[in-house]
């Protein structure tokens, strides 16, 4: 093995394929336009509806219970909850829900204002659709409107019947949220780690594809292995230009999610809400590149691997197209877990180590044994890939298989 | 020159190639004659040591495939197929260059042979535009000039012409003398009997991965009723077919 050859190969590949407008577009160009756009319209798109969750709650009496004392009482709601607007009563609810000319719509029982003198019960019937978020998820609104019509009902006759109205809440609850990060990152941590595995071994698919199944097909690969060029310094300079583009398309993908953040903040969290107060000692997020870096490696180790199997460019991406499902699996059965929960074995086992890491970093949990058996676990499976490529890379039933 | 000794490949329970043994003589033009599957190309491979062989051994150039195979691929140009191995998004200049610089010719080199070759084969114009832009002709000179730019002693062309138009037909069979009128021994392999009689001073007929026969037309011919080349092969390759 000659490192003027792996340069010579390496420089070769890199040539080419950024001449190939279509890999260059696809594993760089695309992420850094495609994801600010999906991310502004998704996180946009959130946002909106949970501002149609919170404000603007349009309320309807039932034309059946619409009397002078319904409407009074709707009005006195309105005036507890600013977000809460009185429309026209409406004889069909779903209509009128589904129509978008109320969200919510009350059905109020006859004498009801009576039984309210008395200090009596009445039943109010909330008309929703749960099937339209911005239906079912004024609820919550309007349920704690009544609540606090309820409180202010009680204040009133207990302070008439001069009792001292903090009877109603003797424990009081005071909230204080001591994350050190903001809300949105907990989003950001299910996402972030699972999109950076799946990226790193999809990124180098189109590169590795093209190198060996690529040049089978076009005949280039037997001229190829009759200059003075050892196998193995081809392969390794085969493997680098797969791992560049492996890492340019991570990189580019991460660009584009700062330009989505650049553009609107509360994209990134797809309106899940802000991100920031990341609190991260430099020696753990080092080690959690590199960690992610190994995977990259590893899995070009095992793409140059699929590829050289593969007979023609048409076969070796059919086969390389299912590698996403090996990192979908442990991606998704991960996605919910969070920094303080995850298991020690997980940061020995592929995919799943690198996902682990990156979910303490972003959580500001550094545990450094957990990190150095991450990274001594992919050290080991980078090797391991890089042999089975060399292997087969040496194997004529591979190379030659027809 | 090449040597052949007991040269033999198995691919499992098949032998592609059994026990060849023979001599190509140093700037002859030589030709492997067979059917498809005969053990052509995987002959061809061997000796442009991309395949190991199962047993035996070949000597190209005073070096032995199996034990210095680095050396022999210093020795050896390859053309498998008319126009083959080109980058199609690399200019012919960039083709040129990539192999000769990983077989180890300096940068100077590389550019004297290439002004040289460009000559020959007239590809001036075209020199700096991308192999995937050029017409077949241009593309099948490209390979040429892939082929040779490390001056090899011996060229291995694995049915060089197929698939080819005439005039491309004619543009390889002059490049195929033109190597031998440098000194250089060539080795390739042909369905096509014409042209065997036109270029090769010696053939060797291989059936079922065995040498049939060897020697020059005249000599085979003689030995086989003055039969032309076709029949002689058919006569031959049926022998062995009854056998």
């Amino acid at each position: 093995m000659k490192l003027k050859h792996i340069w010579i190969v390496f420089n070769k590949e890199l040539k080419d394929i950024v001449r190939d407008k279509k890999t260059l577009f696809s594993s760089i160009l695309a992420p850094i336009i495609i994801i600010p756009i999906l991310m502004t319209i998704v996180g946009g798109s959130t946002q909106k509806m949970t501002q149609e969750m919170y404000e603007d709650i349009t309320v309807a009496l039932t034309k059946n219970s619409d009397t002078e004392s319904a409407r009074n009482f709707l009005n006195s709601l309105a005036e507890l909850d600013e977000n809460i607007i009185v429309a026209d009563p409406v004889d069909d609810p779903w209509q009128a829900i589904n129509d978008k000319e109320v969200k919510l719509v009350i059905e109020l029982e006859n004498g009801f204002e009576e039984k309210l003198k008395n200090s009596e019960p009445i039943n109010l019937t909330l008309i929703y659709d749960n099937s339209l978020a911005r239906s079912g998820g004024a609820v919550g609104t309007f349920q704690a409107t009544i609540d606090r019509l309820n409180t202010a009902l009680a204040v009133e006759k207990l302070n008439a019947l001069g009792i001292n109205p903090d009877i109603l809440s003797l424990v009081n609850v005071e909230r204080q949220n001591i994350a050190r990060t903001k809300d949105g990152n907990q989003f950001l941590m299910m996402i972030l780690p699972m999109m950076i595995a799946l990226l790193v071994a999809v990124g180098g698919i189109p590169a590795a594809t093209d190198l060996v199944a690529g040049e089978k097909e076009r005949m280039t690969l037997e001229p190829l292995l009759t200059t003075r060029s050892s196998r193995m310094s081809i392969l390794i300079g085969k493997y680098l230009t797969i791992n560049l583009f492996s890492f340019a398309s991570v990189i580019s993908t991460l660009a584009g999610m700062v330009l989505a953040y650049v553009i609107n903040p509360a994209a990134l969290s797809l309106g899940q809400g802000e991100i920031g107060g990341f609190s991260v000692e430099p020696l753990a997020f080092v080690l959690s590149l590199l960690i992610t870096l190994l995977m990259g490696m590893t899995f070009s180790g095992i793409q140059l691997a699929i590829s050289t199997y593969a007979r023609s460019f048409k076969e070796g991406q059919t086969y390389l197209s299912l590698l996403i499902f090996a990192v979908m699996i442990p991606a998704y059965s991960t996605m919910m877990i969070m920094p303080n929960d995850i298991q020690p074995h997980m940061f020995v086992l592929p995919i799943m180590n690198t996902i682990s890491a990156f979910k303490l970093i972003l959580g500001g949990v550094v545990n450094y044994a957990e990190l150095v058996m991450a990274t001594i676990s992919s050290i080991v499976y980078v090797i391991l890939a890089l042999l089975l490529a060399a292997w087969m890379f040496s194997k004529e039933k591979f190379m030659f298989r027809s | 020159m090449i040597e052949l000794f007991n040269l033999s490949k198995r691919f499992g329970n098949l032998n592609a190639v059994h026990s060849l043994s023979f001599t190509v003589r140093k700037g002859e033009i030589f030709g492997l004659i067979g059917e498809n599957g005969a053990g052509k190309t995987t002959t061809l491979r061997m000796l442009a040591t991309m395949l190991s062989p199962t047993s035996g051994t070949a000597v190209l150039s005073g070096y032995d495939i199996v034990k210095e195979p680095e050396k022999v691929r210093g020795k050896v140009g390859i053309l498998f197929g008319g126009e083959s191995g080109l980058y199609d998004r690399l200019t012919v200049a960039e083709n040129i260059r990539y192999f000769g610089e990983l077989n180890d010719i300096s940068i100077d080199e590389i550019n004297e042979r290439t002004k040289m070759l460009a000559d020959t084969f007239g590809m001036n114009d075209f020199l700096h535009k991308r192999a995937g832009k050029l017409s077949k002709g241009m593309r099948q000179k490209a390979a040429f000039a892939r082929a040779i730019i490390h001056n090899p002693d011996i060229l291995l062309l694995d049915e060089p012409t197929t698939g080819l138009d005439v005039s491309a037909i004619r543009e390889v069979q002059n490049f195929i003398l033109e190597q031998k009128r440098q000194g250089k021994t060539v080795l390739f392999s042909s369905h096509t009997m014409s042209e065997i009689e036109k270029l090769c001073d010696r053939i060797a007929i291989i059936h079922k991965g065995k040498l049939v026969a060897i020697g020059t037309i005249d000599e085979l011919r003689q030995q086989n009723q003055n039969l032309s080349l076709e029949e002689l092969f058919v006569r031959l390759v049926g022998e062995e077919h009854e056998a």
